[in-house]
């Protein structure tokens, strides 16, 4: 009985040994499987990320274009100029009242 | 059987069981594969086209026209998205959009336009596929009517130009149609370089409308270009409000003025009048649209004289410190009478530039052949297109032929019989103030000096400019163009307007000149077109704008006034001449 009785576990875990480089590339084979399913996973997280940030590119450009229009049309020189001269009581000095300074 | 005897039973296999089992099981398993081979290696396609047709988009990225800025960075014109509202008549009437009149009520309000005509243009031919229901919408009104729901009503990208300055330099700087193309001024010329094209990718979009994967591109963008205009922002609108008062006060049919850097060539202001808004589509009148300061040309009157004597001088007919007898104060040429304001006896080449003599001006002409007195116009730009590059620039007039009368002579040498526009008369000027030197002009700001000629020697320029120290000094025509602290180089003009068949009641005044003296920087031509008041003079119209618009420019320019030594050796120097 003993002599026939054989050790499966034993007789598996040779056979395993035996395989050894092909059950480590079929191994290697899986995890490269799982990789590619995480990079490309990553990828596309990464993909939907930088199209999020364009459209804030976007809208932040238009944001800045009205802010651009707002400034100008508030910093219009002549309008400046008005209220300079009618609310600051301020004028523009002659050019023979300048006095002018040199920086060494 | 007692229970021992069954436990002894061997079992028995039973063959057909056993086969129709793995028959089973084999099928099944060969069916799976060859299920799978057949949509993975046989007949891929279909799936794909189907995955395709649910993530598969194209976007577009919709690109603004570029942006107009003066040399400042000061912004001349601007692009804004906004959306268009349109309307797909067919979808509409299939999807039964009628049914709820309160969301078309709703449209109608928030366009400010009446229900029926909205309603008109969408239900008057269902087959129709397309029709506009309003244009440049602001994004938030193209937000409350996508959330308005209509069936077959869409929004589509637009892109609104904004004009910040407006009027100030509406004519220069153009504008656009509604299909954001150039059609005027710098956009019409620039608007290849401004323009964009939107690029298209195919990208893949999962589910919740994220762009996963971009695949390949379906058309490669351009992305538009700014454009830095060589106008200072501050010294156009001043140019312009100066204008604009002598326009209205003379109640002139237009006026122009032109500021040109005299070192560059680059044109600081370019001021038009009467202008008009372009932020308002409506009411563009041709008249008010036209950049008259380089499409328009006139008879440039006295202004020219300058450069007779310029031109004398560098002939060599004439010297620098001649005396020419003007007394009586007229003279007959050719049947005709030549005449000046008063008898002003001897006068120095100074004193004929400050009194305006035109019998001296005659004698100077005629003391050296036509052709030389044409050419020399022509090399200082008159006739000649001055490089500015704008549509519809007009390169001014110099007759081309053989014979000249006596007395023709004599007109070319005070201003008639040629015509010059407003920018070419500043750009002579500029010549003066740049030792002789002429650049073309550019209206683009430079990132390098311009290769200019010299078409008058150093110091002919120099002493022409001194020559002219004196119109704006007690006595002379223009005492209207006097700055304080800013010694001015400049002549009058007023000029009958040709009609058909002679000369008409109208007139046209002038005023160019350089300054400061002393250390030029700015020229200036301002162009006052028939005024209706008592006063019609170059030195009472048009020299009161020079004057306003030359010392603010300078001192917006930091150039320093005048020193007392500075000014001494100025007016020995004039003194020397007269």
């Amino acid at each position: 009985m003993s002599k026939s009785q054989l050790n499966l576990t034993r007789i598996v875990l040779q056979d395993l040994w035996h395989n050894k480089w092909v059950m480590l590339l079929a191994l290697l084979v899986v995890l490269n499987a799982i990789a590619v399913v995480y990079t490309s996973h990553e990828g596309r997280k990464y993909t939907s990320q930088w199209d999020q940030l364009l459209q804030e590119r976007d809208r932040l450009d238009i944001e800045w274009r009205n802010l651009l229009l707002e400034e100008q049309s508030r910093s219009e020189h002549s309008r400046i100029t008005r209220i300079a001269t009618k609310e600051l009581n301020m004028n523009r000095p002659l050019p023979k009242n300048e006095i002018v300074v040199r920086v060494p | 059987m007692s229970k021992q005897a069954k436990r002894k039973q061997k079992p028995q296999l039973i063959q057909w069981r056993l086969y129709v089992v793995v028959g089973f099981v084999c099928l099944m398993f060969t069916s799976l594969i060859g299920r799978a081979a057949y949509i993975q290696i046989i007949e891929p396609e279909k799936l794909r086209h189907e995955s395709d047709m649910r993530t598969l988009r194209t976007t577009s990225r919709e690109v603004q026209r570029g942006l107009i800025t003066d040399r400042n960075g000061e912004m001349l014109a601007v692009s804004v998205p906004v959306k268009a509202v349109y309307a797909d008549p067919k979808v509409v009437h299939d999807k039964n959009g009628f049914a709820d009149m309160r969301r078309w009520q709703a449209l109608a309000d928030v366009l400010h336009e009446p229900k029926e005509d909205i309603l008109k243009r969408v239900q008057s031919n269902p087959r129709k596929r397309f029709t506009y229901l309003k244009r440049q919408v602001t994004p938030a009104v193209a937000d409350y009517i996508k959330q308005l729901k209509l069936p077959g009503v869409y929004l589509k990208p637009e892109s609104r130009r904004y004009y910040p300055t407006g009027e100030i330099s509406a004519q220069l700087v153009g504008i656009t149609n509604i299909d954001d193309k150039g059609i005027e001024g710098i956009e019409n010329t620039y608007d290849d370089w401004l323009t964009g094209t939107p690029s298209k990718q195919k990208v893949r979009k999962s589910r919740d409308g994220h762009v996963v994967e971009r695949l390949d591109m379906v058309q490669e963008g351009e992305s538009p270009n700014d454009l830095v205009l060589s106008i200072d922002q501050r010294i156009q609108q001043l140019a312009y409000r100066e204008l604009k008062k002598a326009t209205e006060a003379n109640q002139a049919t237009s006026g122009s003025i032109v500021v040109l850097d005299v070192h560059t060539g680059e044109v600081l202001a370019m001021a038009n009048t009467p202008s008009y808004n372009p932020n308002s589509r409506e009411n563009l009148q041709g008249f008010r649209m036209r950049n008259r300061a380089l499409t328009d040309s006139y008879e440039p009157g006295s202004t020219i004289k300058p450069f007779v004597v310029a031109a004398a001088l560098e002939a060599g007919t004439i010297k620098v410190d001649d005396i020419i007898k003007t007394n009586p104060g007229r003279m007959r040429i050719g049947g005709k009478i030549v005449r000046d304001g008063r008898n002003y006896g001897d006068l120095s080449l100074s004193g004929i530039l400050v009194h305006s003599s035109n019998v001296g001006m005659t004698k100077i002409a005629l003391s050296m052949p036509v052709q030389e007195l044409l050419g020399a116009y022509q090399t200082m730009g008159l006739g000649n297109y001055s490089g500015i590059n704008l549509e519809g620039e007009s390169a001014g007039l110099i007759h081309d032929r053989r014979r000249w009368s006596e007395f023709e002579r004599a007109t070319l040498s005070f201003g008639y019989g040629l015509m010059a526009t407003p920018l070419q008369l500043a750009r002579m000027y500029s010549i003066l103030g740049n030792k002789g030197v002429l650049y073309p002009v550019s209206i683009l700001k430079l990132k390098q000096e311009p290769e200019g000629t010299q078409v008058l020697s150093p110091e002919v320029a120099q002493s022409v400019m001194e020559m002219l120290v004196g119109v704006t000094e007690k006595g002379g025509t223009a005492l209207k163009a006097h700055i304080e602290g800013y010694p001015v180089a400049g002549k009058t003009g007023t000029a009958r307007k040709a009609v058909a068949g002679g000369y008409g009641e109208d007139y046209v005044a002038l005023f160019a000149g350089v300054a400061p003296v002393h250390n030029p920087k700015l020229a200036i031509a301002v162009v006052v077109n028939e005024p209706k008041g008592d006063r019609y003079y170059g030195g009472d119209i048009a020299a009161p704008v020079f004057a306003a618009v030359m010392s603010g420019a300078l001192q917006m320019l930091n150039v320093e006034p005048i020193s007392k030594r500075e000014k001494v050796r100025l007016a020995a120097n004039s003194r020397s001449v007269e």
